[in-house]
């Protein structure tokens, strides 16, 4: 089709939106793992509706913060997510007036107007502020209403001898069904607002008079940057700080240690020091001399005083003392090593 | 002062000179202009970068691999502690881990991508047929990528997916004992199991993976690409554009998201493994990999109870839908590509992914009965 095409409002909307969310998601994605890494942001069990919202940022990024101010649900932790969003915010600008002005002259053959990016982010990020949350609330309560109802039907006696399998597929099916239906047509009818703020650009644009091959000429133009060099020097430069902050910033081990799988604590044997071996053990010899020159000293005192006992005791003792005179005194034992 | 022009010759600086060479040698510029002035109908489109994104993630899933390897031994005994030394000690071993658990995710999301993308767009149709075969080859390929690595970790999960998953082959008639006896090395899976299944994975898939893929790419520059669905033949012409630069610049950015998604789901969800392998399952409930929870859950249905009913639906069912899209190029000879004129096609298309989203929902919402 080469000529100006008429659009509906849902398909203008969603001509713009979809490609503008697409083509500002990998420079998003590239801050929200430096972030990640860095440990400022942490996901809980909504990675999917959190990547959404990080996705449709150009209208979830007032509605974030609203949905969770209202209905409490909670996303995560950390000052990377506002920051993310922030940062979102220039990206989303160029990224919507890109994909618009595109649109502008492709599709409705009209001179896009000054700063499209701007003036859409503006009216996106307002409608979205206050349709998301609304959107959020009728969407929680339709899909619990249609698993209450669910479950009710499917607690009837006749269907009780349903088996597990079967009858968690039917009740998924049954609610889910519901869940998606009333958020397509949520969708359908926030993609038409969209359309319509779109629309109110397009009344006073000027429609373009150049060849078909002449505009698609003048939109690729856009996705050309006049100094090529510059901005592959720029964008070069900036994937390499990129790489090497997040390498700084990636933790060596696991920032997740489970409980239940954490490697057993191993106690390290010390080093063997030969120079402290040996003085400890020249220690303990000094302190086994000590104590057994104490030792005889006090069995010399107990021999002196025992010729003042009895005399036949005393011979017994002789006796004994005779039998055990070929063991050699214990002064005599020197162990090897000792001076 | 002399002003007459003098004309200047330039130098060739070294890096010219060293192209110079190659290129008298192996004819580098005739590669190089065969490789990017590929002439894309209707010009470069986001919908035309999977092919591309799945030869980076497999790359990439290669470099990884190869870095556990220096690390992970494949043998019963050590499996499960060398790849918790991965996990805990060795740096950034849990980063490795976890992208190359999440990339072979990614490989299959984008298998499936790639195939939908074919389908709805109708590419596989004359003269075109060869190339969606070999591309369902691929995807074979793929998904035994995903069913042989998810043993080596050698935890409760890895040891008795396997089990499951092996018992489920062994239910093909003809070839299904042999596959399992084969595959298994002995009684229960052990250590002859992990042997095959480490070798299957590093050098049988890998060598199957990279032939076919390169005859994927040849039919695929023989045919040239399919184009746009719809469009008049005025419109496609004037928007007709080479493979460099346009397509090239998307498909790096379709490489950079995925694997920035790659990298935050490593952070977000790191690899965490479960007790070591035994064969007593305890409060283990044996599952396999998501992508095959949606087979999984469809076995449960009473319908599939049984000797026969389990034939039916782990190996009869399957089969007759892979050889459905096989048989589908020459059983769909209608020159018509725009899905919207397709509506059979469509239907089908939408049932089956319906189909596999609620199985593996429901086969999600199925652990907390067994809990």
């Amino acid at each position: 089709m080469t000529g100006r095409e008429t659009m509906s409002s849902f398909k203008l909307g969603l001509s713009i939106l979809w490609a503008a969310c697409w083509t500002a998601l990998p420079i998003k994605m590239a801050f929200a793992m430096l972030f990640m890494a860095m440990g400022t942001i942490h996901l809980e069990t909504k990675l999917g509706i959190t990547f959404l919202m990080l996705l449709m940022s150009p209208v979830s990024v007032f509605a974030f913060f609203l949905i969770t101010l209202v209905t409490g649900f909670h996303f995560g932790e950390g000052a990377g997510l506002p920051l993310l969003f922030l940062v979102s915010i220039p990206i989303d600008m160029w990224s919507l007036g890109l994909v618009a002005r595109t649109v502008f002259l492709e599709r409705l053959r009209l001179e896009p107007p000054d700063s499209l990016g701007v003036g859409l982010w503006v009216r996106f990020a307002l409608a979205g502020a206050l349709y998301l949350p609304l959107l959020w609330v009728i969407e929680s309560g339709a899909t619990d209403l249609a698993r209450s109802i669910t479950k009710s039907i499917l607690d009837l006696d006749m269907l009780k001898a349903l088996p597990v399998a079967e009858r968690i597929g039917l009740e998924f099916t049954a609610w889910g069904s519901v869940s998606l239906l009333v958020l397509l047509a949520l969708t359908y009818i926030g993609l038409t607002i969209l359309g319509k703020l779109v629309e109110g650009k397009t009344a006073g644009a000027q429609p373009a008079s150049d060849t078909y091959q002449a505009l698609i000429w003048r939109w690729d133009m856009f996705r050309v940057p006049t100094d090529q060099s510059l901005m592959l020097t720029a964008f070069t430069g900036a994937g390499a700080v990129m790489s090497v902050l997040f390498w700084m910033v990636l933790p060596v081990s696991t920032p997740h240690p489970h409980e239940c799988c954490k490697p057993a604590a191993v106690t390290v044997a010390p080093p063997f020091d030969p120079q402290k071996s040996l003085t400890k053990g020249e220690k303990a010899f000094k302190d086994a001399e000590v104590k057994i020159a104490a030792l005889e000293q006090k069995t010399a005192e107990e021999e002196k005083e025992k010729p003042k006992g009895g005399k036949d005791k005393a011979g017994v003792k002789d006796g004994a003392a005779k039998g055990d005179s070929k063991t050699p005194p214990p002064a005599a034992v020197k162990p090897a090593g000792s001076k | 002062m002399d002003t007459t022009t003098q004309p200047t010759t330039t130098q060739p600086s070294a890096i010219e000179k060293v192209f110079a060479f190659v290129d008298e040698r192996v004819g580098l510029k005739t590669l190089q202009a065969k490789m990017l002035n590929e002439p894309v109908p209707g010009g470069s489109r986001w919908a035309y970068v999977f092919g591309s994104v799945l030869l980076f993630i497999f790359i990439m899933q290669a470099v990884t691999g190869i870095l556990l390897m220096f690390y992970y031994v494949p043998t019963a005994d050590h499996a499960y502690a060398s790849t918790q030394y991965i996990i805990h000690t060795v740096d950034y071993g849990w980063f490795l881990l976890s992208y190359h658990f999440w990339g072979s995710t990614a490989m299959v999301v984008c298998v499936f991508a790639h195939m939908s993308q074919v389908f709805l767009w109708g590419a596989y149709k004359k003269p075109r047929e060869l190339i969606w075969l070999v591309g369902l080859a691929l995807f074979g390929i793929v998904m035994g990528f995903g069913f042989t690595g998810y043993l080596l970790p050698w935890d409760q999960r890895a040891y008795w997916a396997t089990t499951v998953g092996v018992e489920i082959m062994d239910k093909t008639p003809l070839l299904g004992d042999f596959m399992a006896r084969f595959l298994k090395g002995g009684a229960t899976p052990g250590q002859m199991t992990l042997s095959r299944f480490f070798v299957i994975h590093v050098m049988v898939l890998p060598a199957a993976l990279m032939g076919l893929a390169g005859l994927h790419l040849f039919l695929f520059r023989k045919a040239g690409p399919a184009g746009p669905f719809r469009g008049s033949v005025e419109e496609i012409k004037a928007k007709t554009d080479y493979f460099f630069p346009r397509q090239i610049w998307k498909d790096i950015v379709g490489m950079v998201a995925v694997f920035l998604c790659i990298c935050s789901l490593a952070f977000w969800e790191p690899i965490v493994l479960l007790e070591e392998a035994t064969p007593d399952p305890g409060d283990y409930h044996p599952e396999p990999e998501w992508y095959f929870l949606f087979l999984f859950q469809l076995l449960r249905l009473k319908v599939f109870a049984g000797e026969f009913g389990q034939f039916l639906g782990a190996i009869a069912l399957p089969g007759a839908f892979m050889a459905l899209l096989a048989a589908l190029p020459f059983i769909d000879r209608d020159p018509e590509r725009n899905i919207f004129k397709r509506p059979i096609a469509l239907i089908s298309w939408i049932v089956v992914m319906a189909s596999i989203l609620i199985f593996t929902v429901a086969a999600i919402i199925n652990r907390e009965f067994l809990e």
